[in-house]
């Protein structure tokens, strides 16, 4: 699965048509994830290392925050297709720190972002599923506006705004990050 | 068509509920079912609306997008585990390079056709009754390969009425 865009320029369809395939690649690692039983998709390692369904709930907590913002903004916005997207600086630099990278790297997680212990059945994973067909949709309709001119405030700060192209890849990427934490996971549990 | 499958160098297997493709995407293989189903989607304000269904030994294509290389609104979904195999355009269009061949594409493609015909009537047909008969009659098979509610959403009719047509 590709993982990154690796250059700063480039073509604002060829974007959208790489983030749609992987979002198609997400579900279809969710849709699997429904196959497990309760006790798997809860198991943890320790007490303060997260479950399957903790991490899919991390990012529903994500979701609820960005997706509602990228659908207003796409909606009110009066900007026209750009062909080209250019990374912000600032953008390439969340998008690439999302990055899973091979060891694990522990990153801090933001209090109200913080799934443990929370209650947490299968619906998780449908919920999950649906904020990805949102996605597809919002990807979808990005295609009428400008991808470089649409901001989007970042969850940490409201001070600090995105191009949409960047929070698109940024969003993607953080689930990409927390898909291979699960296959972890279920490594772990394999092998335990 | 065994020639065109034959073509293939690739096979897929999609787990249940999950997708071939997704709305906007480009799409322009042509793909054989050689076991499982799939259906091919549009959502229209949220509601599924199933518009063509693949089982074993059919061709499911986005056809719009294969003939074009243009995105396409289609998800084709699996229904059940399903594996395909996978023909690229580019090797359809090494194909057809030699003359021969290209009977044998024009002949698939004029059955799509006749079969989007069929389809357009289907869905201008008033009656759920007839609608149901024309498809039992076109495609008996659909019944033992396809759940009813999909076939029902297909039909654009409730699960309950395709259940009552259905009885003796």
């Amino acid at each position: 699965m590709e993982l990154c865009i690796k250059f700063k320029i480039m073509q604002s369809e060829k974007l959208i048509q790489t983030l749609l395939e992987q979002t198609k690649q997400i579900i279809n690692q969710a849709e699997k994830l429904k196959h497990y039983d309760l006790n798997t998709l809860t198991w943890k390692e320790n007490k303060t290392s997260w479950s399957i369904l903790e991490c899919l709930e991390h990012l529903n907590l994500y979701g609820n925050f960005y997706l509602p913002q990228m659908e207003n903004k796409i909606k009110n916005s009066t900007t026209k297709t750009e062909l080209e997207f250019k990374s912000g600086i600032l953008g390439n630099y969340f998008s690439k720190s999302m990055l899973p990278e091979e060891k694990l790297n522990k990153m801090k997680t933001f209090k109200d972002k913080n799934p443990l212990n929370a209650n947490l059945d299968k619906t998780v994973i449908d919920k999950f599923i649906n904020q990805q067909i949102k996605l597809l949709d919002l990807l979808n309709q990005s295609r009428n506006v400008n991808l470089n001119k649409v901001k989007i405030k970042i969850s940490i700060s409201s001070f600090i705004k995105l191009k949409l192209g960047d929070t698109f890849q940024f969003f993607i990427n953080h689930i990409i990050r927390h898909l291979k934490q699960i296959d972890r996971i279920l490594n772990t549990m394999e092998n335990a | 068509m065994k020639e065109i499958i034959e073509l293939s160098d690739k096979k897929i297997t999609i787990g249940r509920n999950e997708f071939l493709k997704v709305k906007g995407s480009i799409d322009t293989n042509l793909y054989y079912v050689e076991s499982g189903s799939l259906r091919i989607f549009v959502l229209d304000d949220y509601e599924e609306q199933t518009i063509r269904f693949g089982y074993k030994e059919n061709l499911i294509v986005s056809l719009d997008s294969f003939l074009t290389g243009k995105p396409s609104d289609l998800y084709i979904q699996a229904i059940k585990k399903t594996v395909v195999k996978v023909v690229t355009k580019e090797q359809i269009d090494k194909y057809l390079e030699n003359g021969n061949n290209q009977n044998l594409w024009i002949k698939i493609l004029e059955n799509l056709v006749v079969q989007q015909m069929e389809r357009e009537i289907d869905i201008l047909t008033n009656s759920p009754k007839e609608r149901y008969e024309r498809v039992l009659k076109r495609s008996p098979q659909l019944f033992q390969e396809v759940p009813n509610r999909h076939i029902a959403n297909y039909l654009r009719m409730s699960a309950e009425t395709l259940s009552r047509l259905k009885k003796p």
